[in-house]
């Protein structure tokens, strides 16, 4: 029988189910050898309890992003006007750091539309960062 | 210079807000969920988006109602769950500041979460009074 292709919902189904103290598999990954070494010694440093719990929480934390990512667009999808432009989420990132270019709405807005004709693919952050750039060359 | 939020806790606004289209502030809100979206596996610092349960009550958020799927989904909201000791710091909190309870379980929230902390929220006068009882690295976004 031919297998069913998986779903949105099936991946938040099984994200749902993730518990620490769920049950548990053994498997084994192939990965590079300086990786594996940079996890012990991030782990020595203080990054998690163990390699493996860092492993399975950078390994969580990627398939959260990927499914969020995924319901975010499906949402945009259905509601085309609920996708916020990039000088939006530009602002709201600033206002999360507190930074100080959050009280300069217009100029996110202008770093925002001259930045994706340079970079299509731009993220906040790299509207923040030519932003702070527009606001250093005019104060110079 | 800036320091960017490890972590975002949602008030009842910004879940009303999440979770109603019709909602006036429903693409502001969202635009934070891309911030933290977009941070994710970046080489950035990530952000967390909690919920304090008491918010999740207030906004009437029950996760297992079908009509809550989409806002589970796009939010990734983690719960933060009342204990008896943190009842007691929302109880002081909440003697301290008068504010209500949600409030104060919000401010109590804050407090044990790794910081810097952004509260999005709409009533920044309460929050403000409140957080500045904490002993954290806090920060009020209005939404």
């Amino acid at each position: 029988m031919k297998r069913r292709p998986p779903t949105n919902q099936d991946l938040f189904a099984l994200l749902d189910e993730v518990d620490a103290d769920g049950p548990t598999v053994v498997s084994s990954v192939r990965q590079p050898a300086a990786l594996k070494e940079a996890l012990r010694l991030a782990v020595e440093l203080g990054l998690d309890a163990n390699a493996n719990d860092a492993t399975v929480q950078a390994v969580r934390d990627r398939l959260e992003a990927f499914a969020q990512r995924r319901a975010l667009d499906v949402h945009y999808a259905v509601h085309p006007g609920a996708r916020p432009s990039l000088a939006e989420v530009a602002q709201a990132a600033a206002e999360l750091d507190g930074d100080p270019l959050a009280g300069e709405p217009a100029l996110i807005r202008r770093a925002a539309k001259e930045i994706v004709s340079l970079r299509p693919g731009a993220s906040a952050d790299d509207v923040l960062v030519y932003a702070a750039g527009l606001r250093s060359r005019a104060s110079a | 210079m800036s320091t960017p939020a490890a972590t975002l806790v949602l008030d009842n606004e910004a879940v009303q807000a999440l979770a109603d289209v019709t909602h006036r502030k429903h693409r502001r809100a969202l635009a934070f969920l891309e911030v933290a979206n977009q941070r994710s596996g970046r080489r950035r610092p990530a952000i967390a988006v909690v919920v304090p349960v008491a918010v999740r009550i207030e906004a009437g958020w029950d996760r297992r109602a079908p009509a809550a799927a989409t806002l589970n989904r796009i939010s990734r909201a983690r719960d933060v769950a009342l204990t008896g000791g943190a009842a007691d710091r929302a109880a002081e909190l909440r003697a301290a500041s008068g504010v209500s309870v949600v409030d104060a379980t919000i401010a109590q929230v804050a407090e044990g979460l790794v910081g810097p902390v952004a509260i999005l929220t709409s009533d920044t006068g309460d929050m403000r009074r409140v957080a500045g009882l904490v002993e954290a690295d806090v920060r009020l976004v209005r939404l």
